[in-house]
């Protein structure tokens, strides 16, 4: 993984797009984060290699992202190298075979953007696929759970495109993760197999660290803005969703181990030109459940 | 340097509570104690707090007493075999004589000791007339500085919590600052500027004050631990130092606020700190004096503890505890304004 500046990697991806459809595409992940938090400041990157773009919403993905990709690839942007997934599917793959849309810009390998798209209904709490039909041949897009909440409010930077709103996404990333679960990420931090919800809770523990060092009581605006995006995201469920919302982020804290493998990737990702000891994103953590956390269980209870 | 006392109803149910705490270590200081009657009570009550928490350890200081070294060796062997080996073996009794100390496991160094000596200082009939001495006078300022007029030995005694000999044994010493007015009510001719200086220098014993400061690296500003202490709704707490300075004298003389203050109102021995985690997870209570304190926490060991109602639930400290907090944070110009302030009201 590399060192990117999140503003430069914002304004090369919008130029590469066609106006009429920067609109909608929100950037969200570490990206996102380090231009809402740093992006002003040239010395602090982000150390990632993917750049994930949310196209919505959900009713233009496949012909907002079909416009994407295409713009892309006409822009000689390249199909990320995979021995699996580096060639298009056709229309007789199945869509689960498909690869997925990953493309790195025609001057460097350094990073890919890939497309997302948000679920098409609150009931998909899993991991789907849709077929994408380009000229180029057949992708994916993939939608997770509660990825509709980070087009709550997306806010539109300087570029024509979105960025998603912190605490959307490190509600999403909390929902995402009721408990560790044991499963691996594919590839591997610093030589080490990380579990995928360690990296993912040790992201909301970074954006809780970098929101307070924005304003000191930031944390306690994320209840307020987390029910209200659940009410209108999730209207059935969303009382069940908040009472569930720290659970899996209690466990983290609960586990030495567990909360060295969130340090890790932290250290090595969002966090990465920060000095951050154990102790200091342990308390990031126990600050969220006390601000954020246990007054939206609060709610869910009125 | 405070004494940590057990806080969760188990160790209030034991019907036992040691005089402090050093980090995994409790200690109870048994001043003038010359039978083992006495001291094996002690020992049972710490064996049950130690079989409740496996990590900690226990000591029980004999303070001026008679028991020579050799009973006491004798009392361990026996305790030794009496009790769970697990118990026994985090168990140590220790004789404090001529300001040294018998007894002492070899890992506990001389920060344990110093903190030691003053709890040993707290617990002594000595220590304990001392700081009776000075919850009287800190009434009678606290009377003057309001412009309170004259009160009661029986008042005083019911707002300190303490006998009537304590109170006229306090009163006497402060016999040269006192008016004895005819109907026997008592309250100060001026301010007791000696009395006060050496409240001041012991200020940090007579109140027992616990710094805490943040490990977050993203320190907290005393006025947003301010707002989540109004959450807290606690009636035990009140805002001191420089910002209840300023509850009564608005203009006083200070850009910024350097920490919170807080007074906590615990006539009983056992101190519930479990607020410090509330107000934020970054607080650590620190023992080094030059390390900058995010919070301090003076304890009120009086029986009322003379706070002010506020706004919002909050309360005040009184003006005395505001002075003493802007003395013991270094702050004297601030701590003469404030005193100014007063006494140009009597005026």
């Amino acid at each position: 993984m590399n060192f990117l500046s999140p503003r430069d990697v914002l304004k090369q991806v919008a130029a590469a797009l066609p106006e009429e459809c920067r609109g909608s595409v929100i950037i969200i992940g570490s990206l996102a984060a380090g231009y809402y938090y740093f992006g002003d400041d040239p010395e602090s990157q982000v150390r990632t290699k993917d750049v994930d773009c949310m196209i919505s919403p959900h009713i233009k993905a496949v012909p907002a992202g079909r416009i994407v990709a295409e713009s892309l690839l006409e822009a000689d942007w390249r199909l990320r190298e995979d021995s699996e997934w580096g060639e298009p599917g056709a229309a007789s793959t199945p869509t689960e075979k498909l690869p997925l849309v990953r493309l790195h810009p025609p001057d460097t390998k350094e990073w890919f953007i890939e497309l997302m798209v948000s679920p098409a209904s609150p009931a998909d709490s899993g991991k789907n696929f849709i077929r994408l039909e380009t000229r180029r041949g057949h992708f994916s897009l993939c939608s997770f759970g509660f990825l509709s909440l980070v087009e709550e409010e997306p806010i539109l930077t300087e570029f024509g495109i979105a960025i998603a709103r912190p605490e959307m996404m490190a509600l999403a990333n909390l929902l995402h993760h009721p408990s560790i679960a044991p499963e691996s990420m594919s590839g591997l931090i610093e030589g080490r197999s990380i579990k995928r919800s360690n990296k993912d809770l040790g992201r909301v523990l970074a954006l809780a660290y970098l929101a307070t060092g924005q304003y000191e009581d930031a944390l306690r605006d994320w209840p307020a803005l987390w029910a209200t995006a659940l009410q209108n995201r999730f209207p059935e469920t969303w009382p069940s969703l908040c009472e569930c919302a720290g659970a899996g982020l209690r466990q983290l804290l609960a586990s030495e181990a567990d909360m060295e493998e969130a340090g890790l990737t932290s250290a090595f990702g969002l966090l990465a030109t920060y000095n951050l000891t154990p102790r200091m994103l342990r308390i990031a953590g126990l600050r969220l459940i006390q601000d954020a956390i246990e007054p939206l269980e609060a709610m869910a209870r009125q | 340097m405070p004494p940590r006392l057990p806080t969760d109803r188990t160790k209030t149910d034991l019907g036992y509570e040691p005089d402090g705490r050093w980090r995994d270590v409790w200690v109870e200081v048994k001043p003038r104690t010359h039978s083992f009657r006495n001291v094996r009570a002690s020992l049972l009550g710490m064996a049950y707090l130690l079989a409740n928490e496996p990590g900690k350890r226990g000591l029980l200081v004999l303070a001026n007493s008679r028991i020579t070294e050799k009973r006491l060796k004798n009392e361990l062997h026996l305790v030794e075999r009496t009790l769970r080996p697990d118990v026994a073996q985090r168990l140590a009794l220790v004789i404090e004589k001529d300001h040294g100390y018998v007894g002492i496991p070899d890992d506990l160094g001389e920060d344990f000791r110093a903190w030691l000596d003053a709890l040993v200082r707290q617990e002594t009939r000595d220590g304990k007339l001392r700081q009776s001495h000075y919850a009287v006078l800190q009434v009678l300022l606290h009377q003057w500085l309001l412009g309170k007029g004259p009160m009661t030995t029986d008042w005083i005694m019911k707002t300190i919590g303490c006998s009537y000999p304590t109170v006229a044994s306090a009163l006497r010493r402060l016999d040269h600052v006192l008016i004895r007015h005819s109907d026997r009510r008592v309250e100060l001719r001026r301010f007791p500027s000696e009395d006060w200086a050496r409240l001041v220098a012991m200020s940090d014993e007579a109140r027992s004050t616990a710094r805490f400061a943040d490990r977050s690296g993203q320190k907290r500003s005393p006025e947003a631990l301010l707002r989540r202490l109004m959450r807290l709704e606690r009636a035990d707490l009140a805002v001191g130092g420089v910002i209840g300075a300023r509850h009564y004298h608005p203009d006083l003389d200070l850009a910024g606020t350097p920490r919170l203050d807080l007074s906590l109102h615990c006539p009983a021995k056992r101190v519930d700190w479990s607020f410090v985690e509330r107000l934020d997870p970054a607080l650590e209570k620190t023992e080094r004096r030059d390390e900058p304190a995010a919070l301090a926490v003076h304890l009120v060991r009086r029986k009322v503890p003379l706070f002010q109602p506020g706004e919002g639930g909050m309360q005040w400290a009184d003006p005395v505890e505001c002075l003493l907090d802007l003395h013991e944070a270094h702050l004297e110009a601030q701590a003469k304004e404030l005193l100014h302030f007063f006494s140009g009201k009597r005026a």
